[in-house]
């Protein structure tokens, strides 16, 4: 067995997942009490309209037929169009898209490193008077609403100091002569989104780093290499770090849906224009063709991750391999 | 080679201190095995460590010397302990060696990473040394490149072995090596050290309860209780003339397949609460022999044969 | 005098409670809930002014904390130190009735999927695995946007959401309490399953289920803020979470109204806080893991 064989098992894992959440899908927005068909045509438009529009649609053929139109139709990649804005909605979606991923993924570095920094300081000085303030600081983080911190840090940062944009991407009048000053730009509305999300989401990451190095600071095979005289910064990098991250990656798997929520309010907060925002503006402007492209598609992105996560994990613990 | 003088080491608790190793003394001649014999919780392990300079932060040596050669160990600086002695002087098999490997790299790497250590050599000729190791413990070459794993506990026992004669150490200290194996797989691995020992040379402390395995590879023994030493002798003496009560009580207890039917004779009580020893003689309450001086005066260390000591105080 | 006989549960709450005195974070923890469910309910008394929609100042529309209005006031001229206190009646409410919830459905898949295993256990444990995977705002949002936006709706979308850690950890504990000589003395007797789960069973996993449940209104309370902030709120029921969402749509960002946004933003972490603590002090005394280090 190997890492391959894990990646296969996973991976039709996977296949199967996405199966169940998109029949999910497809159920969830049929059950809305009163009209079910007002999740796919606007409730806005006259009788005649949507008596026409309904069965050019087939709304008012069987369920199953539905479903399988709703089926070609996902494989086609046609995810309805939008009541509001009266365009496609993958195209939606697909435009904003690179506007998450870069905050979710900047975010995610910063978790992640200020996690492994903060909880090897908690571990290495194990009760002492900086252990236990980052322990209550860490509970804290996990205490608060993401976006609140948000609300905080442009209150603050930008609304006090001006140090920083409030909301956006980027500076809508600016003239950019060239490609520099706008990442520039961008980098600098990105700085208060990230640093929300990135911090936001420390809380718990940050006790599993802890406890995890706890544990494996006691464990025989730290003392064996204790004894055979490997420096302690070795120690620390080669024989330790990696047992240790064992739990984060796990722990990160499963909030991963909670990193993904925190990043819709967040983006909420700074008006940033990304998935998350778009949520936020279909559910105000009961937008449910969007609502429900959008959802499918962060479901689908969520199994993916896990999947990478799994097979990231595999490689990590060879005895995964082997079951 | 190795003399212990007097060491004295404590761990602090919430109860007070508890006094693990009290006063010992030791010595090792070049090509010793030494077996260190006694009750779990009498302060064989503790000793080890303390040799080892591997105590945990609650633990203080008060006392004592632990002369290397010519080298008091307690004195050296840190780094060159490590530089010079780690490993490469002296080594250690620990108790529960199942777990002194680290699951998620490949046992090969972990030998491989002692060497290096202090080598500095080519990886590919330190891959060389790790399956030359393996061939001498027993274990296929290729089995190098597997995952702790994937071995079974006999095997992982001669791997450990393997990793502390990595960097040809002088002294291997062994703690409990074969406790949790089963008896066959037990024959084969202290056969396998005693060969070792003759093939290069090594000196030895052996580290067990149990007796049978200090007759089978040691030419000396030293027996613990309560933190203290109250005998020591070459291993004949120890088993055909044990002076101190707790060691007939020992030897007594041990069958033999060739000598007469007898009943167990358990040594009666159970071993003192270390932080708050017995007065005196730490054995007298449990001791058949106990008289009025064993209750007030700790006995001192005597040498009353060539070679041979005990801490009792002599019947009268 | 008379002897009284402490039976065997007054006993036992006795030393719990005795464990309980020991953790400090506990008592902390514990102060703090005190002190805000009885704000909650003494709500209508404590809050000085009214806070109904039509009952605002009209001639202090947004104004900083003054010595009237200690804490300012919002867009209709409302008290926020009012808003807040009976805020916290609604979120306190939500949170932990979402909890019950999630509690009844946790404790009923975890300890069948534990107790009867094989096809049962699979097919339950892989249900959750799903749910698992479905990252729970969006699903939330979506659930909460499908049946609207009211007071109870919003207790059914996080309650039935919320119940997968439960279910795995009571599923564990019952896995482990299925083997214990007890429950084989009881089968060999010919007790029913019914009998066993409700007389052996339950008893034993009561503690480990009433620690995660306060572990969880935390979370519960933090779901239920984002989806008000989102403005999926009950606007006739103003939690905590809700009056952000206000705050935020009057622009208390860019104008800096920041009185309209750092109490009630504080008071969620507060209690949050407050039953995280209280939590672990459970915990610490419940969970039958012992770990040394």
């Amino acid at each position: 067995m190997g890492i391959g064989t894990v990646a296969i098992k996973r991976g039709v894992n996977a296949i199967v997942l996405i199966g169940i959440v998109t029949v999910i899908n497809f159920f969830l927005f049929r059950v809305m009490p009163g009209d079910p068909t007002a999740m796919m045509i606007s409730p806005r438009m006259t009788h005649e309209t949507r008596r026409i529009i309904l069965h050019k649609f087939g709304l008012d053929r069987p369920l199953h037929v539905q479903f399988l139109r709703y089926i070609q139709q996902l494989l086609k990649g046609d995810l309805g169009i939008s009541f509001i804005y009266q365009r496609p909605v993958l195209d939606l979606i697909v435009e904003r898209i690179p506007n998450t991923v870069l905050l979710l993924l900047s975010s995610f570095i910063i978790t992640v490193i200020l996690s492994i920094i903060t909880g090897l300081v908690a571990a290495w000085r194990r009760g002492s008077k900086i252990d236990i303030s980052l322990i209550v600081f860490g509970l804290t983080l996990h205490a608060l609403p993401i976006f609140w911190l948000g609300g905080l840090l442009i209150l603050y940062f930008s609304v006090q100091l001006d140090l920083f944009p409030v909301i956006g991407i980027s500076t809508p009048w600016l003239e950019h002569p060239n490609m520099f000053s706008y990442v520039a730009d961008v980098l600098h509305h990105l700085f208060l989104p990230m640093m929300t999300l990135g911090v936001g989401n420390i809380g718990s990451l940050f006790l599993i780093t802890r406890n995890s190095l706890l544990d494996v600071f006691s464990e025989d095979y730290v003392m064996t290499v204790r004894a055979i005289g490997v420096p302690n910064r070795t120690i620390l990098f080669r024989n330790v770090l990696r047992n240790a991250m064992l739990p984060l990656v796990t722990i990160i798997m499963m909030r991963l849906g909670f990193i993904i929520g925190g990043a819709v309010t967040t983006e909420t907060v700074f008006s940033w224009p990304g998935v998350g925002l778009l949520i936020f503006r279909s559910v105000m402007q009961e937008d449910y063709p969007v609502l429900q492209g959008v959802f499918i598609i962060i479901t689908i992105s969520a199994v993916l991750a896990n999947f990478l996560a799994e097979v990231i994990y595999g490689y990590l613990d060879p005895r995964v391999r082997y079951e | 080679m190795l003399d212990v003088q007097n060491l004295k080491t404590y761990f602090t608790t919430r109860g007070g201190a508890v006094k693990a190793v009290d006063d010992v003394s030791l010595q090792l001649d070049k090509g010793d095995a030494l077996g260190l014999a006694g009750e779990s919780g009498c302060g064989k392990t503790t000793t080890a460590l303390t040799i080892m300079h591997l105590l945990p932060s609650n633990a203080e040596v008060l006392s004592g010397k632990i002369l290397f050669g010519d080298v008091d160990l307690l004195t050296i600086d840190e780094e060159r302990l490590r530089k010079e002695f780690r490993w490469k002087r002296m080594s250690m098999i620990f108790q529960g060696a199942m777990n002194a490997l680290n699951p998620v790299f490949r046992v090969g790497d972990q030998i491989r990473q002692a060497i290096l250590t202090h080598e500095d050599i080519a990886k590919a000729s330190a891959w060389e040394r790790v399956e030359e190791l393996f061939s001498l413990v027993g274990i296929n070459p290729d089995r190098a490149r597997d995952y702790p794993h994937e071995f079974s506990g006999g095997m992982k026992q001669r791997a450990i072995i393997a990793m502390s004669l990595a960097c040809n150490p002088d002294l291997v200290i062994a703690d409990e090596p074969v406790t949790a194996l089963d008896v066959i797989v037990q024959a084969q691995i202290l056969e396998l050290m005693r060969s070792l020992r003759e093939k290069l040379g090594l000196s030895m402390i052996m580290i067990t309860h149990d007796l049978s395995v200090i007759a089978d590879t040691c030419n000396k023994a030293a027996i613990m209780y309560a933190g203290k030493i109250v005998e020591r002798a070459d291993i004949v003496a120890i088993f055909k003339h044990p002076e101190h009560p707790y060691t007939q009580g020992l030897i007594a207890n041990f069958p033999s397949i060739s000598g007469e039917k007898k009943g167990f004779e358990p040594i009666s009580g159970s071993p003192p609460n270390l932080i708050s020893p017995p007065a005196g003689c730490r054995f007298h309450p449990r001791c058949p022999y106990a008289e009025e001086i064993c209750r007030k005066e700790e006995p001192e260390i005597v040498e009353i044969k060539r070679g041979h000591f005990v801490a009792c105080h002599p019947k009268k | 005098m008379q002897r009284i006989k402490l039976k065997g549960y007054e006993k036992s709450i006795r030393k719990f409670w005795g464990q309980y005195m020991e953790s400090k974070l506990g008592l902390l923890g514990l102060s703090i809930l005190l002190f805000f469910i009885f704000i909650s309910a003494f709500a209508e008394v404590l809050a000085p002014f009214p806070v109904g929609p039509m009952q605002g100042d009209r001639k202090a529309i947004l104004k900083p904390p003054s010595s009237k209005y200690v804490l300012g006031t919002d867009e209709l001229g409302r008290d926020m130190l009012s808003i807040i206190i009976h805020g916290g009646r609604v979120s306190l409410t939500i949170g932990s009735l979402a909890t019950l919830m999630t509690a009844l459905i946790g404790t009923l898949i975890g300890v069948s999927a534990g107790y009867f295993g094989g096809r049962t256990e699979e097919l339950l444990m892989r249900f959750t695995d799903v749910l698992l995977v479905i990252p729970g705002l969006p699903l939330m949002i979506v659930l909460a946007s499908i049946l609207g936006a009211t007071f109870w709706n919003m207790i059914f979308v996080i309650g039935i959401l919320g119940w997968t850690g439960t279910a795995r950890v009571l599923r564990a504990q019952v896995l482990s309490l299925k083997e214990k000589p007890f429950i084989e003395s009881a089968r060999a007797i010919g007790a029913s399953d019914a009998r066993i789960i409700g007389r052996h069973i339950l008893p034993n996993v009561l503690p480990l289920i009433v620690a995660q449940m306060v572990l969880r209104v935390g979370s519960s309370i933090l779901s239920a803020s984002s989806l008000s902030f989102l403005g999926l709120g009950d606007p006739t029921h103003l939690s905590w979470g809700m009056t952000l969402h206000y705050a935020f749509s009057v622009g208390a960002l860019f104008s800096n109204f920041y009185w309209y946004l750092l109490t009630p933003g504080f008071c969620i972490t507060l209690v949050v806080l407050a039953f995280t603590f209280v939590g672990y002090a459970l915990d610490q005394i419940v969970n039958p893991r012992i770990r040394r280090r």
